[in-house]
């Protein structure tokens, strides 16, 4: 139950200014990037450094309330949100970079850091953080960590996975813990690989060290346009078949190209393709770079490009990628409201996963504009629509859900970066049967016993409960039903994670 | 203008928050609701009635917004947030008299009468050099400041020594026809700034236009819109149109104040006078379309800070670059966080102080490490704000306007002579 009292000794531990409670407030922060999922938290607690965050969630274990982690709110699958059963903890005044060591190519940060500007402070010493999502100058490491964030070079350069070495974590009950190391893997099971992706489910990350790698000496960056959306999606496959590995390869369809050209990020796509490649290049000598750059130019033209060009210099790449990564943002332009997907198929299947979408988007009359990484096959359909409309919504969920469907069954999986959230938790029982869900589920309970942070996500709990005969949440709702540790059907021992 | 009264021109926020870093207040706070995307949220549930006007929660954060409108040129959906803002303030001006402190400050800064004895006062106060000695931090010791800032500084005071004048040196441009261009006087920059005024008219005509002045002319309403009073801000732009003649010439209006500029350019939206709007020029935009003609070398180091009002809300960016360009040996160092907002945002200053020094903090630190001799920037509010940081925190650098840059550099050429 959150009472006066606990708010009282919330504003004890933060001080008072960083404890919303007004409804003005929190309404602030009743949705994240994905701004068709709407939840009011109770409380939002905003900590200013690492022991407040502690003091904070061992509190609220002793008043068992939920809590529920957020760092910039841009994620894309409603997984930042609270409802009124639960306090907020935001995460954004943690936001220093305790150290960049370059010798061993290594920082340190809090999880309130902007993904961009851990780039940036590395830059001086001739490194970068690889893991970029198209948010990453508003994004937080925080929140890249929850979510197992990608982004259009993580193609050759891999997800954010790959690139957390170690982190300090709280855990539901405010024990801290520590993960992984610096210097590599120093026990057993990869207990960091856990951790990243688990959306909050797991605990809050306080620390986290990454890996920096040394900017590339050479790129190079090329747009590519098709007359036909088909014709594109062969060419991806052709690309990968040369065997040269982009650094990235991306992929905009008209109505996408046509928004950010409108927009202030025009970065000179011609509005006329029914799609264009961004695919980059980089290396560690120029020449072989440019050797590369000639050979994906001439397969891209073998395979239908109608032309292609190569940024001139660092700042038409840099306008090449603004246009990339603000698509999403510019999508505002189309309609009022977006839905955005996301979704993985083979790659090989790209050609006819996309002509499938804009057969869905014609049966169900929808505008729907294609932004993805083409490379990976990790779809971005998104729709925009005007949830003014009477019914407009439900026609919008039904054709999500066709396209959801739709990659599947060709063989993909119903998120490739955005995680699970709220918004695919009615998906997880179309790939993921019961038993694999149960164990989802108890995997999660090593960490997190009661259930009490980022409740109702993920895994879909309404579903579970059958099967598996624990729990009575609604995971749907986010309702709190309290359950005791001991009525789990897997109880493993926590202490194997004690510090 | 719709019947929505601005608030439409939210509707294209799909809250993908590529706005926060871009926000100063966001960045000072970290908190959503001090951030572009959720004041959007608050603005959107007060035009749907979901949140009261008085609700004192969304008065707070809506008031700490800055307009400085940093959220515009980085927003991919081209949101119109300072159309939004207006309309909530004015919404909220319905439920509440503003501030006893914003209605002085009106009152002694902008209406006739009045402020011309508060301006009188003012310079007074300035010309016996106590506010420069007592500035510093305080509520009081900081608006000292801000007064000492408007004082026009000469080259000796900031050790920078220019080449004597020489007699012979080139007269002004040989234009075959002269342009003839209306000037703004504004409210401020009239009665602390004439400095300013005197260098724009001087430096205009060494490039090939005749400055006019228009008699009859008014504050231009900015600090009454930013404030919520639509009305009177729109009895000040009637009021404006009619001494610049709308209609009746073309000339174009030239104003040296980025927010007066700004709000002279929406007269579109506030009052229909598109026409009049269009023909609004910064000082600026008006001197590099001319060049502007090269001066005299001027050796001192230079930070251009631009304001808020003149970057995000006008767009323009390069040609302030293009003035200082124009000024030989000058240098112009660059400033890492120069798009941010000083915190200055008209009353704002007054009126949040604590907000306003957080949000100032970051530029202080930034021009303690790039230690410039002058901070440039063309806003009276920037120039008394920054001006007022600097001598605080012990910084030995002044705030002055492009315009004086040049100025002085084409007085060094003798173009004056």
């Amino acid at each position: 139950m959150i009472t006066a009292g606990l708010v009282e000794a919330l504003a004890g531990i933060v001080g008072a200014r960083h404890v919303r409670t007004a409804p003005a407030e929190r309404v602030t922060y009743a949705r994240d990037g994905l701004p068709t999922h709407r939840r009011v938290p109770a409380v939002v607690v905003l900590p200013g450094s690492r022991e407040e965050v502690i003091a904070v969630v061992r509190l609220l274990a002793a008043h068992g309330v939920p809590v529920v982690p957020r760092g910039a709110g841009t994620g894309l699958s409603g997984g930042a949100l609270a409802d009124g059963s639960a306090v907020l903890l935001v995460l954004t005044r943690l936001n220093r970079i305790l150290g960049v060591d370059p010798k061993n190519r290594i920082a340190l940060v809090e999880p309130g850091v902007v993904n961009a500007r851990l780039s940036v402070a590395a830059a001086p010493h001739g490194l970068y953080y690889a893991p970029d999502p198209s948010s990453q100058t508003a994004c937080t490491l925080g929140g890249n960590v929850a979510e197992n964030a990608g982004g259009p070079h993580c193609l050759k350069y891999g997800v954010t996975a790959q690139h957390v070495l170690a982190l300090e974590v709280v855990l539901g009950d405010g024990r801290v813990v520590e993960l992984g190391s610096p210097g590599g893997e120093p026990w057993g099971p990869d207990l960091v690989g856990l951790f990243v992706g688990s959306e909050g489910n797991f605990g809050i990350a306080t620390r986290i060290a990454v890996r920096l790698l040394p900017l590339p000496r050479a790129v190079r960056t090329l747009l590519a346009d098709f007359t036909s959306l088909r014709t594109a999606g062969e060419a991806v496959s052709a690309v990968i078949a040369s065997g040269i590995v982009p650094a990235a390869l991306e992929m905009m369809d008209q109505s996408c190209v046509r928004a950010v050209e409108d927009s202030v990020y025009a970065a000179g796509y011609p509005r006329d393709a029914a799609a264009v490649l961004l695919v980059e290049l980089d290396g560690g000598s120029e020449a072989a770079v440019t050797a590369d750059a000639e050979t994906i130019q001439s397969v891209l033209r073998e395979h239908g490009a109608r032309s292609t060009r190569t940024a001139a210099d660092a700042r038409e790449r840099e306008r090449l990628w603004q246009g990339r990564k603000k698509a999403f943002g510019a999508m505002g332009r189309l309609s009022r409201d977006l839905v955005v997907q996301d979704a993985v198929v083979p790659r090989s299947t790209l050609p006819d996963v996309l002509e499938t979408i804009a057969r869905i988007a014609a049966t169900y009359q929808l505008t729907v504009s294609n932004v993805f990484h083409a490379g990976d096959g990790n779809l971005h359909p998104n729709i925009s629509f005007d949830g003014r409309v009477p019914g407009l919504k439900a026609r919008v969920d039904a054709a999500s859900t066709e396209i959801m469907e739709a990659c599947i069954a060709v063989g993909g999986t119903i998120t490739g970066e955005h995680g699970v959230g709220l918004d695919k938790l009615r998906y997880m029982p179309l790939i993921f049967d019961a038993e694999s869900l149960t164990a989802m589920r108890a995997v999660r309970r090593v960490w997190d016993p009661e259930e009490r942070v980022n409740p109702g996500k993920v895994v879909p709990v309404h579903a579970c409960r059958e099967w598996s005969g624990i729990g009575t949440r609604n995971a749907e709702r986010g309702t709190r039903n309290p359950i005791a540790p001991s009525s789990s059907t897997f109880p493993i021992p926590t202490s194997a994670l004690a510090p | 203008m719709s019947d929505r009264g601005g608030f439409e021109a939210l509707d294209a926020c799909v809250h993908c928050g590529f706005c926060l870093q871009a926000c100063p207040t966001f960045l000072a706070t970290g908190d959503e609701a001090d951030s572009p995307r959720g004041r959007i949220e608050l603005m959107r549930a007060l035009e749907s009635g979901e949140l009261a006007p008085d609700d004192p929660a969304v008065v707070v954060h809506l008031d700490r917004c800055l307009g400085c409108r940093g959220c515009e040129p980085v927003c991919p959906s081209g949101v119109g947030y300072g159309r939004g803002i207006e309309a909530a303030r004015a919404l909220l001006a319905t439920k509440r008299r503003p501030a006893p402190l914003a209605r002085a400050a009106l009152w002694a800064l902008t209406t006739p009468g009045p402020s011309r004895i508060a301006y009188r006062l003012a310079r007074m106060l300035r010309a016996t050099g106590l506010p420069g000695a007592v500035a510093g931090w305080g509520r009081l010791r900081f608006a000292m400041g801000m007064l000492a800032a408007t004082r026009p500084v000469r080259n000796a005071e900031w050790g920078v020594r220019s080449p004597r004048v020489t007699a012979d040196s080139a007269r002004r441009t040989p234009h075959s026809a002269l342009t003839t261009v209306l000037l703004f006087r504004g409210c401020v920059m009239d009665g602390l700034f004439s400095h300013v005024h005197d260098a724009t008219m001087r430096t205009l005509e060494v490039n090939g236009y005749a400055v006019r002045e228009v008699p009859g002319q008014v504050c231009c309403g900015a600090l009454h819109a930013h404030a919520g009073l639509r009305e009177e801000a729109r009895r000040l732009a009637r009021a404006n149109v009619a001494a610049f003649g709308d209609g009746d010439g073309d000339e174009p209006v030239v104003v040296n104040s980025a927010g007066c500029g700004a709000m002279l350019k929406e007269y579109g939206h506030l009052v229909d006078e598109a026409r009049f709007a269009a023909r609004v020029r910064d000082v600026t935009e008006l001197l590099a379309a001319r060049g502007p003609r090269p001066g005299a070398p001027v050796d001192v180091q230079v930070a251009y800070d631009p304001p808020c009002h003149l970057l995000h809300a006008q767009r323009i960016a390069d040609e302030p670059y293009r003035v200082l360009a124009a000024i030989p040996v000058l240098r112009v160092v660059s400033l890492p966080d120069a798009a941010q907002c000083c915190g200055s945002a008209g009353l704002f200053t007054l009126l949040e102080p604590a907000m306003s020094r957080a949000v100032l903090a970051p530029k202080l630190a930034s021009l303690r490490t790039a230690s410039p001799q002058v901070v440039a920037t063309g806003n009276p509010g920037c120039l008394m704000q920054l001006g007022a940081g600097l001598a605080a925190s012990g910084l030995r650098a002044a705030a002055r306007h492009p315009v004086e840059l040049l100025d002085e550099s084409y007085r060094a050429a003798g173009y004056y002579a």
